[in-house]
């Protein structure tokens, strides 16, 4: 187990530098820091204050490897900044000067407070209904359903997005139809409607996978032994259905973790919760390439935790998996 | 069906159908209360409390509500540039002159900080000197950065460190490329930080000398009489040395300051009361404010009404802004249409469902007191012509004849709604030279062009040798709509024959394209009044201007131009400038050196309890001078937010439904 780990860890560091390197190239290969400065500093900008603009960052070295002669070939823009990265040395935002430490630290809570309600309530509403519709399988109302789930996959996010606000935030007047707060006890009023959009959004695709897992269980030989000794429907369906297919549930549940905390871009957005991906959003409109280097970074390296995360969780409920 | 009416339905219905079962319609008469209860304590409102109920006189808290399309950049007022930043910054950070609300054409300079206007002194050398005088006893915002916390007072060395700042490099003043080509020492004292990597603010400056404790002198190494233009922009704002020194980011005793460029401790009618980044702002009355008052005079005869009690009232008129950032333009018209925002820009999106065909408020909004304003920016949008392009640059008749091709008023009905007005010479109304009466000799006039296009040696659009005249437009690309745009003006220009190639280009490497000449035609071109002064639009056309030094995008070169530019560049407004300025636009009218498009307007909607008080497009908002009717915003918002019940009462029908339809499932099996 312990050389697995080893051996996953040590495959990180290519993975993470071919990331880097790759965002490195996507944001200043097809636009260059003079471009992007052009950007920052809009159209009325002089050549000076683009030059002072790029010398302050450092955006003023060669781009990949430093060729000039008498320099060390490491004094380059993506060297220089993949080695404060990796000693997680944020640094501060091109744009607004503010450190990104604290720019994540602020936009986390926001997200989660967005993302964990919105995963735990769609799990357990899943679940339970993808159980009811095994429960009551080929009835009219588990076609009905089959459908329903289908249609809701069907919809996209800024329907449910848009119908929501106008629906039951603008004639309804239910909750707000924007904005967010943290503390105290308004943050729900805020937080309801996002969620529960966040839930319905993602219900469709949730209940029909979970009940093609859970039908896989019921055509077992184990259930039809237990059906056979005369245990009730409901009991196989809880005690046996259920837990066996908890094992591929983890595996969905622990590989969605890091995208937590990375948020909704459109819900954040939509509502103005400023979490981490409003300030992704922002970060690339602006355009901001330490806030999204940074983001990339943070993101792959969490990307690359759930998936090991997974991995062992999986070995871990399936006595049948050995990892080496 | 009324709401009372259905609700009463459902629940005869629900209690027949429920009967049989006691245990589920206790369970769903208990939900039903729990939800009732539970939306009824859940406002709508997505604003926080006000920071007080009432003010020290016992009158209502006015607060007034706005949306900012993201959160401002930089609130440093030596650094802030674009106009979301400016906005905040406005209200808070004043500046030493400002601009008059209500004459906006011609506008007018009126001392803000300073006693008086400065007084100008031609020195023998040649050089310009400006003398100004602060006003006594006005105070930085109490702030933790001074002594005890209380602010004190402003004085002529806090304009020395702003030039200060200014100059140095890293700062990053957006006008240093401006002034330090007049302001006397300033590019030395730049050049001399960037070699040492750091500026000495101990080092006496020369281009702002203290003659007092509220006196100093700017000088000049010539005559530049837009300098006042810039005192009344926060670059020249005073700054207090110790809240920069103080706001440094850092950790002190276990607290983490904030930078000063989010946090300005300025002179103004607001202070920062809380700002939650990517969220909101809020800005709170500066109690001890008493540089300037409502103004006596300048509206006009129909605002008599509304102004006329207001005429000398202490500023601020409300006590708290509390600005939103709103990243998606339908949030801004939902929360609008509820009340909770007083006012608002009418994008696209909500263009058919606010403004009439025949440009009037659409009659349910009416209805609802709301008031549309049209308001035209000092600033010209146009096709770049690349002057040095050997087809285009030679040929005067071809660069008429394509200017006379291009439908500009059907671009703006296409594209624009129709809002902005078309540009008829490059200078937009209000700046000083504007001629009301003028029109563009080649604007839309298709048969004109075609016989233009004839004069220019392609008859039909053909040369002599009967090849197809084809040139290359560079525009922005990516999004539809600019595609759209682009294939529309591609049209226009084939309707003379001739083949026009649409290059798609990002926006900064269109920006690269105009700066080094690799272009024919461009869109995308355009220019905002930094001031409003014809300066600021004809410098775009003379030849020193060549980029990199400057914006000349066009590559212009016109030696009777430039003559009569460096002539009117150093003069006050006066008849003789006004005549020059007629020559100028004649030269460029025949040159045409740009395909004219329009000036930019926009349509804006206010709420009946907060009605516009000035709309002076050199002010970013005024703040200062908002108003508020609290008592008829409070019953409006009442009126326009009350929550139905019924739908609670469907969908837990719709629930019960289901729970008996398994219930009846379960007992089956």
């Amino acid at each position: 187990m312990l050389a697995y780990l080893i051996r996953r860890l040590f495959f990180f560091v290519p993975i993470v530098f071919g990331v880097m390197l790759l965002t490195f190239v996507l944001f200043f290969v097809v636009q260059s820091p003079e471009a992007t400065a052009r950007r920052v500093l809009g159209q009325k900008a002089t050549p000076k204050s683009v030059e002072n603009w790029l010398h302050n960052r450092g955006y003023d070295k060669p781009l990949l490897i430093n060729t000039t002669p008498g320099q060390p070939w490491h004094d380059s823009l993506f060297v220089t900044q993949l080695g404060r990265l990796v000693t997680f040395d944020l640094g501060t935002s091109d744009v607004s000067g503010r450190p990104l430490r604290e720019i994540f630290a602020q936009g986390a809570l926001p997200s989660l407070l967005l993302t964990v309600p919105a995963f735990l309530v769609s799990l357990a509403v899943s679940v339970a209904l993808a159980l009811y519709l095994v429960f009551i399988r080929n009835a009219a109302v588990d076609f009905m359903a089959t459908f329903l789930c289908v249609a809701l996959m069907s919809v996209p996010v800024m329907v449910y997005v848009i119908f929501g606000q106008f629906v039951v935030a603008q004639v309804l007047n239910y909750f707000p139809a924007f904005g967010f707060e943290a503390s105290g006890w308004s943050a729900p009023k805020f937080l309801l409607l996002p969620v529960a959009l966040m839930v319905v959004s993602g219900l469709g695709a949730d209940v029909r996978l979970f009940r093609a897992l859970f039908l896989e269980e019921m055509g077992q030989d184990y259930i039809r032994t237990a059906r056979a000794k005369g245990v009730s429907k409901a009991r196989v369906l809880l005690s046996h259905v259920f837990k066996n297919g908890l094992i591929n549930l983890i595996t969905l549940v622990v590989a969605s973790l890091p995208f937590l905390i990375m948020g909704s871009l459109l819900l954040e957005n939509f509502f103005g919760i400023p979490g981490l991906g409003n300030v992704l959003v922002t970060a690339i409109q602006a355009p901001d390439f330490a806030v999204v280097q940074a983001s990339v970074f943070l993101g792959s390296l969490m990307y690359l935790g759930g998936l090991l995360l997974t991995d062992l969780c999986y070995a871990w409920a399936d006595p049948r998996i050995r990892l080496g | 069906m009324p709401p009372r009416t259905s609700s009463r339905c459902l629940a005869l219905i629900a209690a027949a159908f429920l009967r049989p079962y006691p245990c589920v319609a206790r369970v769903c008469a208990g939900v039903l209360l729990a939800c009732s209860l539970m939306l009824a304590g859940c406002s709508n409102n997505p604003h926080p409390e006000p920071l007080q109920k009432t003010g020290e006189d016992g009158t209502p808290w006015k607060v007034r509500y706005g949306a900012l399309p993201e959160d401002p950049r930089s609130l440093d007022p030596q650094v802030s540039y674009d106009a979301i930043s400016r906005r905040i910054l406005e209200p808070v950070q004043e500046c030493l002159l400002e601009y008059q609300p209500f004459k906006t054409d011609p506008y007018e300079l009126t001392p803000c900080l300073l006693l008086k206007l400065p007084e100008r002194v031609v020195k023998p050398s040649g050089g310009v000197s400006y003398r100004c005088e602060l006003k006594a006893g006005i105070l930085f915002h109490d702030d933790p950065c001074f002594p005890e916390g209380r602010g004190r007072e402003v004085v002529a060395t806090d304009v020395q460190y702003a030039f200060q700042r200014i100059t140095d490099p890293k700062v990053e003043c957006p006008a240093l490329s401006n002034l330090q080509d007049y302001v006397e020492g300033m590019a030395e004292a730049f050049e001399a930080a960037r070699k040492t990597e750091s500026f000495d603010y101990s080092k006496p400056f020369s281009g702002l000398e203290v003659t007092g404790r509220y006196t100093f002198e700017i000088h000049l190494k010539a005559a530049y009489p837009q300098l006042l233009y810039w005192l009344a922009m926060h670059f020249t704002s005073p700054v207090a040395r110790e809240a920069v020194e103080f706001y440094d980011g850092k950790v002190h005793e276990g607290t983490t300051r904030d930078l000063f460029r989010f946090h300005p401790v300025g002179t103004g009618p607001f202070q920062i009361a809380d700002w939650k980044r990517n969220t909101r702002i809020r800005l709170k009355r500066n109690p001890v404010y008493r540089t300037t008052t409502f103004p006596q005079d300048g509206w006009g005869a129909e605002q008599e009404a509304l102004l006329r009690p207001l005429a000398g009232k202490a500023l601020p008129l409300v006590d708290e802004v509390n600005m939103t950032v709103f990243r998606e333009t339908i949030p801004v018209f939902l929360l609008f249409r509820q009340g909770y925002l007083d006012g608002m820009g009418v994008g696209k999106d909500a263009f058919s469902s606010l403004v009439t065909p025949s440009r009037d408020l659409s009659g349910k909004y009416k209805e609802r007191g709301v008031t549309l304003h049209r308001d035209t920016e000092p600033s010209t949008f146009f096709m770049s012509v690349n002057m040095e392009d050997p087809v285009l640059g030679p040929n005067q008749k071809l660069r008429q004849a394509l200017s006379a091709a291009f439908n500009a008023q059907a671009n703006l009905d296409i594209f624009f709604n129709s809002v902005p007005i078309v540009a008829e010479q490059l200078l937009p109304p209000g700046i000083a030279g504007y001629q009301k009466e003028f029109k563009n000799p080649y604007g839309y006039n298709l048969e004109k062009a075609k016989a233009l296009l004839a004069e220019a040696g392609y008859p039909n659009g053909r040369d002599a040798t009967g090849k197809v005249l084809e040139i290359s437009l560079d525009t922005t690309g990516g999004s539809a709509n600019e595609r759209m745009m682009a294939e529309f003006n591609q049209q226009q220009f084939e309707q003379l024959g001739i083949k026009v190639k649409v290059v798609e280009n990002p926006f900064a490497r269109l920006l690269e394209k105009l700066d080094n000449g690799g272009y024919q035609l461009a869109t995308g071109s355009g220019w905002g009044a930094d001031y409003p002064d014809p300066e600021n639009f004809y410098f775009l056309y003379y030849s020193k201007n060549f980029p990199p030094a400057g914006k000349n995008h066009s590559r212009y070169k016109n030696p009777e131009f430039d003559r009569l530019f460096e002539k009117m560049a150093t003069m006050e407004n006066c008849a003789e400038r006004d005549a020059i300025g007629l020559k100028m636009n004649a030269i460029l009218a025949e040159d045409v050196p740009n395909i004219l498009n329009m000036h930019r307007s926009t349509f804006g909607l206010t709420q009946p309890w907060a009605p516009r008080i000035q709309s002076n497009p050199m002010l970013e908002g005024g703040l200062k001078y908002a108003v508020l009717d609290h008592a008829l915003r409070e019953n409006l918002r009442a009126q326009w937010n009350k929550k139905p019940v019924w739908p609670i009462g469907v969908v837990l029908c719709g629930l019960v439904a289901v729970g008996l339809f398994t219930f009846n499932l379960r007992r089956k099996h």
